[in-house]
């Protein structure tokens, strides 16, 4: 159960991390802003090959910190659940 | 270790022997190729610590101190650089990676419109902010007993009040959590009333209806606490069952 724990906490902060370096750069027009991290990207966000693998990996790291970290603490432990119940209602059979 | 040894003396692997000698340390492809994991390190390294200690013990002129600890070289020392390490890494990292921002320069002759303490000060900004909660009262004809901003410099000395008095009502005696559910929803509480009172100072920022985040700085923080004594009041029976059959089969009741 610790292992899960910290390999989702791992996913999340790292790949959260990566996201957040890379929307600084394409979804924020401020610091100072109240809707920076999440505004609809900035101009010339899709031009060049190299911005478009910059946003492609953004969306890709949010996407692998949120579904990561549901992943390893939600799914997997409730898998483990519905297994060891499924156990204990066979074994009482 | 030594050569004049006698060398027919068995190796003791139980712990009590003398830790293995460098010509017979495993080299790090050994060490890979055991695969024991973690805690076996840590086992390891917390053993050579406890022998080194005891051999230290041992020694003619070695005086005993009340102090029962590890020394601070190398093991808090090597904890310590590698805590430093990662702060000063991340701070590396964010100021090589994230985008430059130099704002326009202060202009020390005008107030900004907006002007904010620290945000760890943010909960004494916002105590300053509860003028709807100052009472009218109508033995003075609607007047208020004092201005709102006297209000708020007394309120600061609700909460500092509270919780200086704390620690008398409750002498910190349960280790977990669950072991005594209202003063654990008690500190929830609080903690979520430190961060909605916060979020009330920053309420020119804050992009919702400022009667709602008023209403809910304080209806939030009774909503987690309830929820937090429901949750370890439902667990606590488990805990002490577990505790209790832990504890009797250690040592059976007579």
């Amino acid at each position: 159960m610790a292992d899960e724990f910290i390999k989702g906490l791992g996913i999340l902060t790292g790949s959260g991390l990566a996201w957040m370096v890379l929307a600084s750069w394409y979804r924020t027009s401020s610091f100072e802003s109240t809707k920076q991290l999440i505004e609809p990207l900035s101009s010339g966000a899709t031009e060049g090959i190299f911005n478009i693998i910059g946003v492609t990996l953004m969306d890709a790291f949010l996407w692998f910190a949120l579904l990561g970290a549901l992943t390893f603490w939600v799914l997997i432990p409730a898998g483990h659940q519905i297994m060891s119940a499924l156990q204990e209602r066979r074994n009482a059979q | 270790m030594s050569d004049n040894e006698p060398e027919n003396e068995e190796i003791r692997t139980d712990g009590t022997g003398i830790v293995a000698p460098d010509n017979e340390t495993p080299t790090w492809s050994e060490r890979k190729a055991r695969k024991t994991g973690l805690s076996r390190l840590t086992y390891e390294y917390f053993e050579r610590a406890r022998r080194e200690d005891q051999d230290l013990r041992t020694e003619s002129d070695y005086v005993e101190r009340d102090v029962l600890a590890f020394p601070t070289w190398p093991h808090e020392t090597v904890r310590n650089l590698s805590i430093a390490s990662f702060f000063v890494g991340m701070i590396l990292f964010l100021s090589a990676t994230m985008p430059p921002h130099i704002g326009p320069p202060a202009n020390p002759s005008s107030t900004p419109a907006i002007i904010l303490p620290d945000w760890y000060l943010y909960w004494s900004f916002g105590l300053l902010k509860l003028n709807p909660l100052n009472p009218e009262l109508a033995i003075l004809g609607g007047q208020k007993i004092m201005a709102d901003r006297t209000y708020g410099v007394l309120a600061n000395g609700v909460v500092v009040g509270f919780i200086a008095i704390v620690p008398f009502l409750n002498k910190g005696s349960a280790r977990r959590p669950v072991e005594q559910p209202f003063w654990a929803a008690v500190g929830v509480a609080g903690v979520v009333f430190a961060m909605t009172i916060s979020l009330l100072a920053v309420k020119n920022l804050m992009p919702m209806n400022v009667d709602l985040l008023f209403d809910l700085t304080f209806l939030l923080p009774i909503v987690f606490g309830t929820v937090t004594y429901a949750v370890l009041k439902t667990m606590s029976e488990g805990y002490m069952y577990n505790l209790n059959r832990r504890y009797y089969r250690l040592r059976p009741p007579k």
